[in-house]
């Protein structure tokens, strides 16, 4: 009886394994392939082999200093606008948008959801609920007329705009999701450390926040992960090539005369990593904290 | 320009008008953008304008941005609705009628005569660019056309031996076939997909069958449901079984892929596709000819759809007219950037001005080596048969009647009737209604 | 009584918080949203600055538009189908990552990451695979003598909407994982155990003692994901720009399309008044079932 458990056990262990490594390496598949893509030399682009036969880092290499996307002979005069050369401008606009956004979405949702779940006055028990309406309105609809309230701000082109747009989208979620974390800690903590002379702004430092620290790290994922994605608000409001984000910029390999999939696809794992390093250390947090409340993608 | 001559490219052009005295300006600051289409041409243009700030307008700077063909209206939409154009755009005929008959471009007949209104290649005219009730509001930047580009080893191996330059709509069909029945390729590959290249194929079809979208005699009244529109869009129906089966969701870049990979056998194409041959596949190259269109066989028209691109500066809003003017001129009568500008592209821009034309550095690109006749093709020849929708407001026909540019309407119709097997007339009588909603639109402004 | 600090009252206090949240809503949600929705009853064509009302003529346009009912079809069937197969594959995967086996930890890394992944990334490298001369799935598929010719995943309308689907349901089913696992993690372990003992199968168990115990969390999932795909731009945007034709269009693409191409910012406006609709009628569900789950 006891070996015939341990052997049931064993055999369901392994189903378990196998169906796991199949789906694993199904869903994984697509970001192998624009991995082994993008060291791919481009003799060997139309081959399907998983492993590529030869290795090159011209397309990381193109991705920094930049490849031509047209025919150039004859010592024709060679201008100074090839999209790949931006990359790495694109990639830190990129970076200092998402971190702005995750600041300001984090910071304003808190004191926010502190103001809700800690003071009493009429309306308070709605504006969650509101807010949260307010998030599941399409980006579609208000992107137009944002960017005309935009321009008269004299953003318009410019990194904060993005920050601007991006804000509006995150913070009705970030605020449901920071609402509905500090409700859960309790309320009595605080009132004990108010009484035992501590200001209000020690207690929210010293007591609240680090209790509430999942529901800062859900918010923070959540508000990089928008910032970092987007792409219909930066192609509305955003022009000069220097000033793009990774999202829409890489968008501009699809034009000129060809589509240069080497380039693409290193882009694509440049622009993938820094997610990659995030998850690795936020994970454990993930499914805390979205378990809390429901995320939009 | 004689065919001779220009293979000569004799040496002997018009001289370059003397350097224009550029009047200083008022010492204006800042960054001047400046729009154009993807493409290496328009960034040789700019480097141009900030060569004349450098010297005239210390901290003034023009910057490039390249808007992709898809971004062209978002970007016009979003940007001139909420008050900030760029100072200068790079653009098309089409656009820039529209443009223009809404007020919206500051007029540049004094630049006119300052970058020499007699130095236009033969064949072409200065409204071509962009006229408007008699005021020049485009200055040209270089013209561009698709032909007929084929591939001559696989017209030999499908038996084809009449030459393209002798066919009509029943050659170029019979040949597509050919080209898929006896070589493993594709035997025509254009873009059908729901964007502005399909429109350029589909009109400049239309044209040489003798039809028109508009009426330039009454009131610029819809006239698009007509026989030649039907026999176009029968003639598109029996050409796609020879096309690559994606040629329904293609734009622009797939039509060069097709070609430069070798899976097609002919294309209708700008001069880019050759440069991208070149790199991909050299084989390929070797054997890519362009030819003029395959003539109506009734009309004997053989029309491309020529862009006409050319430098428009928007006039609200915008602080830097009279420095852009001044640097236009400088790029315009810049002998050696107006090299450069041709140069960047070969032979998809295409020089505006003769002695541009028959300067011999010009022909320093490799292309003239082996592709002399091509080039001229390009060059030259298409001008004789150029059209576009902008043709159709030359003869009269306002462009708020309905510039229809950029909707990709007639695309639209050209897919119901490919996707979801609509009868052409069906199709066409779809596509007169679209364009008859939006000349109803905009009736109020038409005069 | 910080009051006693800072001079303020903690009602003032409350609102002093508050306020940041209040003005950045005011100002760059609702504002726009409620230009949106008054643009809807007006004409404006984007070159000039005359807006003149039109009353109801914009949604007369878009009602008598054949394209924009096709793309609230295709709207529904991608919504639909998306949320169909993330929950079937997002519940099946939970149960998965709930086994207590080694390494499970990465499993659930690599099984939750594409949900991070942006859409661009995603977008371009479906459009590499599913390239029907150069790329590998199709490739794939003949070497495995699945199919004879070539699939035109993104220019055939069937294909190309099941390429969108299969984006979505790639991108977004970690979501209903994430969800779904953090509930399971809180079902009590007696339970299942209490209906081992009792010698019920797998299946049974499931049904009976675990899917009641996600009922509450799925109905929230789901309500939320749909209202979410119906929305959704970018996805189908980036991949097939609504083609071949109009056959990927949703609303959301209609709306971009309507302004852009035929600027037409009334339209535009009138479509999202109408996913508003939508959104709504979501919303309302939303709140009764969330009444419903705590009384």
């Amino acid at each position: 009886m006891a070996i015939r458990r341990t052997t049931r056990k064993r055999l369901r262990a392994g189903l378990v394994y196998a169906t796991l490594v199949a789906v694993t390496a199904l869903t994984c598949f697509p970001l192998a392939w624009a991995a082994l893509t993008s060291i791919r030399p481009n003799e060997e682009m139309l081959k399907t082999g998983l492993i590529p036969e030869h290795v090159t880092a011209a397309h990381y290499r193109a991705l920094l200093a930049g490849r031509s996307m047209y025919f150039e002979a004859g010592g024709a005069y060679r201008p100074s606008t090839a999209p790949a050369q931006h990359f790495l401008a694109w990639f830190a606009n990129s970076v200092v948008v998402s971190v702005a956004t995750t600041v300001l979405s984090v910071g304003v949702s808190t004191l926010a959801a502190y103001s809700l779940t800690r003071f009493r006055f009429p309306g308070q028990s709605l504006v969650p609920y509101v807010s949260l309406l307010g998030y599941m309105v399409p980006s579609i609809i208000y992107v137009f007329p944002l960017f005309l309230l935009i321009v008269p701000l004299g953003l318009a082109d410019r990194l904060p705009s993005l920050v601007l747009g991006y804000v509006s989208i995150t913070l009705p979620f970030c605020m449901w999701l920071m609402w509905a974390f500090l409700k859960s800690v309790p309320i009595e903590v605080e009132e004990a450390g108010l009484i035992d002379g501590a200001s209000r702004f020690q207690v929210f430092r010293l007591i609240v926040l680090p209790l509430a620290l999942p529901g800062i790290i859900a918010t923070s994922i959540f508000s990089f992960i928008v910032a970092w994605n987007d792409y219909l608000i930066a192609r509305i409001f955003i022009n000069t090539i220097t000033q793009l984000p990774l999202t829409v910029g890489v968008m501009h390999f699809f034009e000129g005369v060809h589509v240069d999939w080497g380039l693409m696809m290193a882009a694509a794992v440049l622009m993938t990593l820094p997610l990659a390093v995030l998850f690795m250390f936020v994970q454990r947090h993930l499914i805390v904290g979205f378990g809390a409340g429901a995320v939009k993608g | 320009m004689k065919r001779r001559d220009f293979l000569k490219t004799t040496a002997t052009g018009a001289a370059v008008l003397g350097a224009p005295r550029l009047a200083r300006a008022q010492g204006k600051t800042g960054t001047a953008r400046v729009w154009g289409e993807p493409g290496p041409y328009g960034g040789v243009g700019v480097d141009a304008m900030n060569e004349w700030a450098q010297k005239n307008a210390p901290g003034l700077k023009f910057a490039i941005e390249t808007l992709s063909w898809t971004d062209v209206y978002p970007k016009l939409m979003t940007d001139l609705a909420a008050g900030r154009p760029a100072a200068c755009i790079s653009v098309e005929s089409p656009i820039a009628f529209q443009l223009m008959a809404e007020g919206l471009l500051e007029p540049v007949d004094d630049l006119v005569d300052r970058i020499g209104r007699t130095r236009l290649i033969s064949g072409a005219k200065w409204e071509y660019w962009g006229a408007w009730k008699g005021k020049q509001y485009v200055i040209p930047a270089h013209h561009q056309s698709h032909l007929l580009v084929v591939r001559t080893d696989l017209l030999r191996d499908a038996g084809v031996t009449k030459s393209p330059a002798e066919w009509n709509w029943n050659d170029l069909l019979a040949a597509a076939k050919a080209i898929k029945a006896k070589t493993r390729q594709f035997g025509l590959c254009i873009a059908l997909g729901r964007t502005i290249a399909t429109d350029y194929y589909v009109i400049s079809l239309l044209h040489s069958a003798g039809g028109r979208m508009f009426d330039a005699a009454n009131k610029s009244q819809v006239v698009f449901d007509s026989p030649a529109a039907v026999e176009t869009f029968e003639f598109i129906a029996e050409l796609v079984p020879t096309m690559p089966p994606g040629a329904v969701g293609y734009t622009f870049l797939d039509v060069v892929d097709s070609m430069a990979k070798g899976q097609s056998g002919m294309v209708f194409y700008w001069g880019r596709v050759f440069g991208r041959a070149a790199e991909v596949d050299p084989n390929v190259f070797k054997t890519m000819e362009a030819y003029q269109h395959a003539a109506h066989p009734k009309t004997g028209k053989r029309l491309n759809w020529n862009d006409f691109q050319g430098w428009a500066i928007p006039k609200d809003n915008n602080p830097y007219v009279a420095e852009v003017k001044q640097a236009l001129v400088h790029l315009m009568t810049s002998r050696d950037w107006q090299i450069r500008y041709a140069q960047s592209l070969v032979p998809n821009v295409s020089p505006v001005f003769q002695d541009v034309a028959q300067d011999p550095r010009l022909t320093q690109h490799p292309f003239f080596q082996t592709k002399r006749r091509t080039i001229f093709e390009y060059y030259v020849e298409a001008l004789k048969h150029a059209s576009n929708s902008g043709n159709e407001l030359l003869q009269g026909i306002s462009p708020l009647a309905g510039i229809v540019h950029g909707r990709a309407i007639i695309a639209q119709g050209i897919q119901q009737v490919v996707i979801d097997k609509k009868s052409p007339a069906e199709a066409v009588k779809w596509v007169h209604a679209q364009l008859e909603a939006v000349r109803r639109e905009h009736i109020r402004l038409v005069v | 009584m910080i009051g006693r600090h800072a001079g303020l009252s903690d009602r003032q206090l409350g609102v002093l918080f508050l306020l940041p949240f209040v003005a950045v809503a005011c100002a760059f949600i609702i504002y726009p949203a409620a230009e949106s929705v008054r643009l809807a009853f007006y004409s404006k064509l984007p070159f000039r600055p005359a807006l003149t009302f039109a009353g109801l003529d914009n949604f007369r346009y878009i009602f008598e538009d054949p394209v924009f009912w096709a793309a609230a079809r295709q709207a529904v069937l991608w919504t639909a189908a998306s949320i169909v197969l993330q929950t079937l594959f997002g519940v099946a995967i939970a149960l998965l990552l709930n086994e207590a086996v080694r390494g499970i930890n990465v499993f659930r890394g690599l099984l939750l990451f594409p949900y991070m992944v942006p859409t661009v990334v995603i977008a371009l490298i479906w459009r590499w695979m599913f390239n029907p001369e150069m790329g590998v799935v199709n490739a794939s598929l003949k070497g495995a003598g699945l199919i004879q010719r070539d699939i035109y995943w993104l220019s055939d309308p069937a294909w190309a909407m099941a390429s969108t689907i299969m984006l979505n349901v790639w991108k977004f089913t970690p979501f209903v994982v994430i969800c779904v696992l953090a509930r399971l993690q809180a079902i009590p372990l007696e339970l299942a155990e209490a209906a081992q003992v009792d010698g019920a199968g797998a299946w049974p168990r499931f049904l009976h003692i675990t899917l009641p115990q996600l009922k509450a969390v799925l109905v929230v999932v789901i309500v939320f994901r749909t209202v979410w795909t119906f929305n959704k731009f970018e996805e189908i945007y980036l991949l097939t720009r609504g083609g071949p034709g109009t056959s990927t269009f949703n609303l959301a693409v209609y709306a971009f399309e309507q302004a852009t191409a035929n600027l037409k910012l009334g339209a535009a406006a009138a479509t999202g008044v109408v996913m508003l609709a939508f959104l709504f009628a979501g919303s309302v569900l939303y709140l009764r079932l969330l009444r419903q789950e705590e009384a």
